[in-house]
């Protein structure tokens, strides 16, 4: 790796990682929960910023809004609701913690093993962000309406049915929601 | 100059963190939240394989050539699917809590109460 002609996306690129790697340990390692919720919301906006250096700037949007917005406010509701004295130091035992470290850690060896002897490892160099905006022959106008389109394409470049599969997905899921954590009254019973 | 590699590489070590949150936490709302780790490393993968792949020719129906869209949407499919199952597994907690007074995974070894 050499760091003497490094980009401003490429500065951007390890600086994020960095923030990102750190706050996910602390999201797992935190006892506290709601902590923990904090540090997810931190690396969801830093993912954010990745999306952004992808030329990505609606999921971008998209990241902030349904994740940070909705999902993790969900989820500090649900710590709240569901809070319990014993829960309140949220550590386990040393010798599941070895366990799981072994097993994520092989895991992540492993796979960075097989990515190093993959075809990726020696990949062309991505189009920088920075590129882009010095106007670089890379297109990305029109990258909005174009997801626009592919998501009611339903040609075979297309993402239509998902889309509505998708939508019915998510009706489903309010309706069950509602069932499920409703109180079991005999009034409220429908 | 950044490569797919090492975009592969940070959302591996963001989905390695997520599955020692998952194997950890007792706490099942610490569980949902290492899920969201994995979940969010999947997506940024898909992004990156978006930005890497070359600029294509225009495609018939679409306005512009452009490197297509195909990791984005994906992305936003793994977005909705997981705000889909947070709400799914937060209703299941609560009803849960309401229940037992209690949501760590390491008691709950049965199917009904």
């Amino acid at each position: 790796m050499n760091f003497d002609n490094l980009s401003a996306g490429d500065t951007f690129f390890f600086v994020l990682s960095f923030l990102s790697i750190l706050f996910a340990v602390l999201t797992v390692t935190t006892p506290h929960i709601l902590r923990a919720a904090t540090f997810l919301m931190s690396v969801l906006c830093l993912s954010a910023g990745f999306y952004i250096l992808l030329g990505a700037e609606l999921l971008a949007g998209i990241q902030i809004l349904v994740y940070v917005g909705g999902v993790v406010v969900l989820l500090v509701i649900a710590v709240m609701l569901t809070q319990n004295k014993n829960l309140g130091h949220d550590q386990a035992v040393l010798s599941r913690k070895l366990i799981a470290f072994l097993v994520s850690g092989v895991f992540f060896a492993g796979s960075l093993f097989i990515l190093s002897a993959s075809p990726f490892a020696n990949s062309p160099p991505m189009p920088s962000i920075s590129a882009a905006a010095s106007g670089d022959p890379v297109p990305r106008a029109g990258a909005i309406k174009d997801i626009g389109i592919a998501l009611l394409d339903a040609g075979p470049n297309g993402f239509f049915l998902p889309f509505e599969l998708i939508s019915l997905l998510l009706l489903a899921v309010l309706v069950a929601g509602i069932v499920i954590a409703r109180k079991e009254d005999q009034e409220t019973s429908l | 100059m950044i490569t797919i590699y090492h975009w592969l590489q940070l959302s591996l070590a963001i989905f390695s963190i997520g599955l020692y949150g998952v194997l950890t936490r007792r706490s099942a709302v610490g569980v949902l939240i290492s899920v969201e780790l994995m979940l969010n490393a999947g997506a940024i993968n898909f992004v990156a394989f978006n930005w890497a792949q070359p600029a294509r020719a225009a495609v018939e129906g679409s306005l512009n050539a452009s490197r297509g869209v195909d990791g984005q949407v994906m992305a936003i499919f793994v977005i909705a699917i997981a705000a889909a199952e947070v709400m799914i597994g937060l209703a299941i907690l609560v009803a849960l809590f309401r229940k037992r007074q209690s949501v760590d995974v390491t008691d709950l070894n049965k199917l009904k109460y």
